[in-house]
């Protein structure tokens, strides 16, 4: 029975785990994979009768135990993407293990062996889990240990029997040698094998080739399901550590006040409140009980600064000014290009003829199910911690924590649970919410569980930021586009989520993917571009948000896009699809899902819209959707979605189709409905009564198609979510003749664009 | 001290009379199945029943549960083979998995009052509960599923 180690109440860390094995010195997912010391393993499991281990472990990713338990570790976080299956299923692949008898382990803390090799800015690689790049990252790595780790059972058994190793093959969990019909488990040879000092590397011409998969490609069940199905999954909200109290922070309504007067007579008199503890940002209330702290937090009367810029922040006035500053040619915040081909400036003087258009996004919220909290038990002396919290990166939640604490990275220990939901929430460098308990448990001694409010995690969410964008075309006496200027006035998303980073990474590449993903185009045959940050003062608190930037750059191209097929008399898919005449990948998925849609067909009271979108390097997606407007109300409807990828192999198919269905859904919900406002420095909004997502019976059809390859495998969490907006916005105009250039479609931006 | 009988077990809490009952049975009985969405009856994060009918436990008083029967995930059939947790492992369903114990035990109460519902009878019950992963469609395949195999 496959396991994990996120269901007990308390998880054991990794270090015990390590501390029971021997020594680890592996080199890990970045370079040569090396071995383990192989001491017999301790009282607990000792060695079988006429065997000299209880365990052995090959490489940092995988132990096997004599009685054919394979444990594999998993440097990633699980939020519903599935890469806690399709990881180590990889490796598995390679191992030629038994998954029935798998077991993975999450590693706890930050330990650059386990790091993603695609995340290596700091010099290491880190144990970060974003930007669909874990399975694309590890790929190879976990290949290359499971490879490994097959090899050495192989010539262990070859020594074994006496005959030459080439003799030798393997089925699931075991080695045969089918000469002699004699074969062996890999528990069996665990128990006898001796693992040297290091592992040769594996050449990669001895990985399986894809007809030979046992797993990968096929449908297998996601390992947290049946935990998931029975409320056993532990998330970071169902930690529970002896002698823990609560905290509920009454927080600045404001970001950049403080609390200046307090009065806390009526919240220490509610039975079970035992502590007030200030922060710098607010109002901790301390009790035995979840709702002792909340009723708590509610009496608190706080008198708070009024000095912040933020109070400043007028959302509509402020997009006003983003627009103002994209449509300015002569402004620039002298940020590197994003994109720079050929030579725009020439080709826009030779133009026969300029289109342009501005395009504006509206803030949106990523309204996780679970949301935000942490539970944190703090040393005496205060320099050592130890939590239990739903993060995307095991890395920068304890660099995180020891800046907070102004301790060192050794000192923190951190248990990633299972997270109800993030899409970007979980991955800053300071997580607020780990912050908060650290403070609160270092001010009182005791362990402490923060559980914010529905209402805190909108009121102090941090969203996909405000944009306005600003596109032009040149065309050639033919009508062909012979430039495209892409300029993208918004905040830099990771100067706030992760400052150290962002500073070592601010020279050539300091505007950055989580602003500026999917602006300009690599897709499209036009031999002048220039895409442009203009860097905005950020009117909120910000984030990278499910599809990143794509969601609101290639809203503004992809309907451009339209609107310059529009001009031309041109079919919108003809038009992509003659300009993908480059790219087979971006032509494939558009031909493909045009074919699904039935394209040509005619429909009565309803039309289709197209758009391209990326996501990750090399993966491309195209999306239709087909929609009716309410001409009175405004209002859009949603009858049909399809969407086709191409994002290499496919390791995880069904679980793919998941995630597409995911990313049209939470795409859809956001191009229809989902906006924040913010007034004086504060979020309109509260929970989902005035933030509403999209719900059962608001989903239309949905068909997907992913096309597998033999290309690597790229990420399907984020991939395609990017088409929904203009695809919608595309289809609208198709219907109507209403081009509606800003995101969300609101009924009465759909009104007003009826109207012009 | 509020008393009542959860997962067929009587317990007697020690709890104001004011708390919700989602933080009873999460963090006083430690029953953690049951999961804090919003707080206010919008997504159906904390689904229970009471005798049966599926509730939002976050804006019950527990004072008013007194001597009635609260079924959590944990006790829905305590093995987790009801027909619903044996199809939401066969249709895959859930995701990131945090609103899953809602959605089940909202389902339930469906396919006992209801034995066959219809897709539009499925969709119509099921809209009072968000699932942020978009896993609607695999939901519905798993009601039909369980409705057809019971």
């Amino acid at each position: 029975m496959r396991q994990d180690n996120l269901s007990p109440v308390v998880p054991t860390t990794r270090r015990e785990f390590v501390r029971g094995m021997g020594v680890t010195f592996a080199v890990g997912a970045t370079g040569i994979i090396g071995a383990c010391s192989m001491e017999p393993s301790g009282e607990n499991a000792p060695a079988p009768a006429g065997g000299r281990n209880a365990e052995i472990t090959p490489n940092a990713w995988v132990s096997i135990s004599a009685d054919d338990v394979i444990t594999i570790q998993f440097g990633g976080t699980e939020m519903g993407q599935g890469t806690m299956t399709s990881l180590p299923l990889v490796l598995a692949e390679e191992l030629d293990a038994d998954w029935d008898r798998v077991q993975v382990e999450t590693v706890t803390g930050h330990d650059p062996v386990y790091g993603n090799p695609a995340f290596g800015y700091y010099g290491f690689p880190i144990l970060y889990t974003a930007g669909s790049q874990t399975l694309r990252g590890y790929f190879n790595a976990m290949r290359q240990a499971g490879a490994q780790a097959r090899r050495f059972l192989l010539d262990a058994a070859a020594v074994e029997w006496g005959v030459p190793v080439v003799e030798l093959e393997t089925e699931p969990s075991r080695v045969m040698h089918p000469a002699s019909g004699r074969s062996m488990s890999y528990g069996q040879i665990a128990a006898i094998a001796e693992v040297p000092e290091t592992l040769a590397e594996v050449d990669e011409s001895e990985y399986k080739s894809a007809d030979e998969y046992r797993y990968l490609g096929k449908d297998v069940a996601r390992i947290n399901v049946p935990a998931k199905s029975d409320g056993t999954a532990k998330f970071g909200i169902d930690a529970q550590v002896p002698g823990m109290v609560y905290a509920s922070i009454l927080r600045t309504p404001v970001e950049g006040e403080e609390p200046l007067e307090v009065n806390d007579t009526a919240a220490r008199a509610v039975d079970g409140v035992t502590d007030i503890v200030s922060l710098p940002y607010g109002i901790a209330v301390v009790g035995d009980t979840v709702e002792a702290t909340i009723w708590g937090k509610n009496a608190l009367e706080v008198t708070w600064s009024e000095t912040s810029r933020f109070r400043n922040v007028e959302q509509t006035r402020d997009l006003n000014e983003y627009e103002a500053r994209a449509r300015d040619l002569n402004f620039s915040t002298d940020n590197p290009l994003w994109q720079d081909v050929g030579d725009i400036d020439a080709a826009f003087a030779a133009a026969d003829q300029i289109i342009d258009a501005g395009y504006r996004t509206d803030p949106a919220y990523h309204a996780q199910m679970e949301p935000m909290n942490a539970t944190a038990s703090v040393s005496e002396d205060g320099k050592s911690a130890e939590i239990w919290v739903s993060t995307q990166t095991q890395s920068l939640t304890v660099m995180g924590a020891a800046d907070a604490l102004d301790t060192t990275i050794d000192r923190i220990t951190v248990h990633p649970m299972y997270i109800g939901g993030s899409f970007g929430r979980r991955a800053e460098f300071r997580q607020k919410y780990v912050d908060d308990a650290l403070f609160v448990s270092r001010e009182i001694g005791k362990p402490v569980k923060v559980i914010w409010s529905r209402e805190d995690d909108v009121k102090d969410g941090c969203f996909r930021p405000l944009a306005a964008q600003y596109l032009r075309a040149a065309l050639d006496a033919e009508g062909h586009v012979v430039a495209l200027q892409h300029r993208v006035a918004t905040p830099n998303v990771l100067r706030y989520m992760n400052e150290p980073r962002w500073k070592l990474t601010r020279g050539p590449r300091r505007t950055s993917g989580l602003s500026m993903g999917g602006a300009g185009t690599t897709r499209y045959d036009i031999p002048n571009i220039r895409a442009e940050h203009l860097n905005m003062d950020r009117c909120s608190r910000v984030a990278a948000w499910r599809g990143v930037a794509e969601s609101y750059t290639r809203f503004a191209l992809e309907s451009f896009i339209d609107e310059v097929a529009h001009m031309q008399g041109a079919d919108p898919l003809a038009y992509r699809i003659a300009l993908t005449r480059n790219d087979p990948s971006g032509r494939a998925v558009l031909e493909e899902v045009g074919r699904m849609a039935e394209w040509s067909r005619a429909r009565e009271g309803s039309a289709l819209g197209v758009a391209l979108s990326e996501f990750g390097r090399g993966s491309v997606a195209a999306g239709i959707a087909e929609v009716s407007v309410d001409e009175r109300t405004g209002a859009i409807q949603v009858h049909k979605y399809w969407m086709v990828i191409d994002a290499g192999f496919i390791v995880a198919p069904r679980n793919t189709e998941a995630q597409m269905e995911g990313n049209i859904i939470f795409g859809l919900s956001n191009a229809l409905k989902e906006r924040i406002t913010i007034s004086g420095g504060s979020v309109d909004q509260s929970n989902f009564y005035d933030y509403q997502v999209m719900r059962m019976n608001e989903v239309p059809e949905i068909q997907v198609k992913a096309l597998s390859n033999n290309k690597p495998p790229g990420g399907v969490g984020e991939l395609g979510l990017a088409t929904t907006g203009a695809a919608v916005a595309n289809a609208v105009f198709a219907a109507t003749g209403a081009r509606v250039r800003e995101l969300p479609l609101l009924p009465d931006r759909v009104l007003a664009a009826l109207r012009a | 001290m509020a008393s009542f009988i959860i997962n067929g077990e009587s317990v007697n809490v020690d709890a104001h009379p004011n708390t919700p009952l989602l933080w009873v049975v999460r963090e006083h009985l430690k029953l953690t199945g049951t999961k804090f969405g919003c707080g206010v009856g919008q997504c159906g994060a904390c689904t229970v029943h009471i005798d049966g009918a599926a509730t939002y436990s976050c804006l019950t008083p527990v004072s008013t549960v007194e001597g009635r029967e609260i079924t959590t995930i944990e006790g829905l059939s305590g093995d987790g083979s009801h027909p619903l947790q044996r199809s939401w492992i066969a249709e895959q369903v859930p995701q990131c998995g945090y609103c899953q114990s809602g959605q089940i035990m909202r389902a339930a109460d469906l396919l006992a009052n209801n034995p066959q519902p219809n897709r539009e009878e499925i969709i119509a019950h099921m809209s009072t509960n968000i699932c942020r992963c978009g896993t609607y469609s695999r939901i519905i395949k798993a009601i039909e599923r369980a409705a057809e195999e019971a």
